[in-house]
């Protein structure tokens, strides 16, 4: 009888907590897409979401529910834009455009600093743009910092969902995995400067997995095969490399925004904390990270990397229940009636939800739209 | 003569920033690979890499004024990617070799006696490495044909662009351990690229 109770009070913060999510996400992804879509699209998106919200509220699997969520987000992004390309059925968009990608803003920021720099000197300065653009990411990186690649990325997702597929790593990195692990960082820093020394995009150019044309390569024969190779190498490390390894290689080996991220996502408070006193060092949590983003410490405890991208892998795994989301490695103070609802972990999964489930309107709902459209037979 | 260093200088001023494109994928990671947290440190580093710089700079002012004596007038085509692939090679070997400390190793080797002159090395290799303003100096060398005149006009191009690189000592009080890791393999990406960009003029 009690236990029945408290699953209806379980179940009705987990009602509230969602409808939380559900409200500004319908709000907001019902204005982006008015002029294209049906309300019924981007309300169905936010009810997803509002589901994947209810279902980490009501059973605290964050990591499950937000994987979920996450790769379905990929799909709708790969099926409504990358698809668009080919098909006449999945329209260009929702927006026109494709959304600017952000994994080009880390490597070519000199570039854009520069460019904002000659626009700004040469009297044009009502092209400056980073009150828009840059606006967009301090925001992001406010609101939720780090967990964007885990919780909004919409390449990311592809890369998350294919590594939770194998019940078992088929290869493991051993201690490369962790010698490697600033490769990212040194991507990004060569990536900015050469970028700048060539004024080129040189990561889209040499090594974006996501790119479906050739178009802009190099004219040189071998160059432009050696583009290739990399660019081949980059989409094994996206798809073949989580079935293997269990791990998201592409984006903690070769994504210069996670390293990007992982740099100025320190401004945002949400952090994943050890519990000190409940952990036997097993280091089961570090095996589980796919971002091998926790290593063993000098005490023989985990200890959580800059490149954690907050996605609750380890809270799931960890047998003794020795992580949880902190702000700044502080709890808030549990007290009233409202103190179970009003958690670090609530507020970030909140953020995290609702910016992944808002931006994501972008092309989500759109999407869904293409592929009524396809079932039901339409060109 | 105050006039031909003054043509050089203003050369390296209105060209100092492809100077310091071309010259910052060498120069910031070695900073970032083995510079520390002292100022002082990475200025003698920095030292290094400029009179590196200078006596490869000196040595083309050479070897432009006598090669304009002897009536030659264009940089042979693979003086470029030649450049391109020493710097390449230097910096990778760099990557590679020169390691230390315990937590982060591609080869566990150090071979410091020697490479405590690397930034001299890197410095010299960069001097070579041909960037258009480079170019343009040298031809003028070539039209010149004059030794001295070629080294008063070099020294005026030298300093007006060394100006332009000195502000990368700027970030370097805040490098740290993991800072020197992420240097380590820039260095090495970078190194690659100037190694395929080398092979791919010389092929």
């Amino acid at each position: 009888m009690e236990e029945t109770g408290s699953q209806k009070l379980r179940a009705a913060e987990a009602g509230i907590f969602s409808l939380a999510v559900f409200l500004p996400v319908f709000i907001l992804s019902a204005h982006i897409g008015e002029r294209e879509l049906s309300r019924a699209y981007p309300l169905a998106w936010s009810l997803f979401a509002a589901a994947a919200a209810f279902a980490i509220a009501y059973t605290g699997r964050v990591s499950f529910y937000r994987r979920i969520f996450f790769s379905v987000s990929a799909l709708a992004f790969l099926a409504h834009f990358k698809l668009s390309l080919f098909s006449r059925i999945f329209e260009a968009s929702c927006f026109k455009d494709t959304p600017f990608c952000h994994i080009a803003i880390a490597p070519n920021f000199l570039n854009y600093l520069y460019q904002q720099y000659l626009a700004f000197m040469s009297g044009g300065w009502k092209l400056w743009g980073p009150l828009t653009l840059g606006a967009a990411w301090i925001f992001i990186t406010l609101a939720i910092g780090r967990a964007w690649c885990s919780w909004a990325c919409f390449y990311g997702g592809i890369d998350d969902g294919l590594s939770a597929l194998p019940r078992r790593p088929l290869l493991k990195g051993g201690s490369w995995a962790l010698k490697l692990r600033d490769l990212p960082a040194a991507l990004l820093a060569f990536m900015l400067l050469v970028s700048f020394a060539y004024t080129l995009p040189v990561y889209c150019l040499w090594l974006c997995p996501f790119k479906l044309t050739d178009v802009f390569m190099d004219a040189g024969a071998a160059t432009h095969r050696l583009q290739y190779a990399l660019m081949a190498l980059a989409l094994a490390a996206l798809v073949i490399g989580p079935l293997l390894t269990k791990k998201r290689v592409f984006c903690s080996y070769l994504c210069p925004f996670a390293a990007w991220q992982a740099f100025w996502g320190r401004v945002n408070p949400f952090r994943i904390t050890v519990d000190r006193e409940h952990c036997s060092g097993c280091l089961v949590c570090a095996t589980a990270c796919p971002m091998t983003a926790i290593k063993c410490g000098p005490d023989g405890r985990p200890e959580v990397l800059p490149y954690c991208n907050l996605c609750g892998e380890c809270l799931g795994a960890c047998p003794s229940g020795g992580f949880r989301y902190t702000l700044l490695g502080l709890d808030l103070p549990a007290a009233g009636p409202a103190a179970r609802l009003l958690t670090a972990q609530n507020f970030f999964v909140f953020s995290a939800l609702t910016l992944g489930a808002v931006f994501s309107s972008l092309w989500a709902p759109a999407a869904l739209r293409d592929v009524v459209k396809l079932l039901a037979g339409g060109n | 003569m105050p006039a031909l260093f003054s043509e050089g200088f203003l050369l390296g001023l209105s060209t100092g920033f492809y100077c310091l494109a071309s010259c910052l994928p060498l120069l910031a990671p070695y900073l970032m690979a083995e510079g520390k947290a002292l100022w002082k440190f990475n200025f003698f580093i920095f030292l290094q890499f400029t009179g590196g710089r200078f006596a490869a700079y000196m040595l083309f002012a050479l070897l432009a004024s006598l090669a304009g004596r002897a009536g030659q007038y264009a940089l042979p085509a693979w003086a470029l990617p030649a450049g391109l692939l020493g710097c390449g090679l230097v910096m990778a070997a760099l990557a590679i070799f020169r390691v230390s400390g315990a937590s982060f190793c591609l080869l566990h080797r150090d071979f410091s006696p020697f490479f405590k002159r690397l930034p001299l090395a890197l410095g010299f290799v960069t001097g070579i490495n041909i960037c258009p303003p480079f170019a343009a100096g040298f031809l003028r060398l070539m039209e010149l044909a004059d030794i001295v005149k070629g080294f008063v006009y070099f020294i005026g191009f030298f300093a007006s662009t060394s100006l332009f690189i000195s502000p990368v000592l700027l970030g370097t009080p805040w490098l740290g351990r993991r800072a020197n890791e992420i240097g380590r393999l820039t260095l090495l990406l970078a190194g690659l690229w100037y190694i395929v960009l080398g092979l791919q003029g010389l092929l």
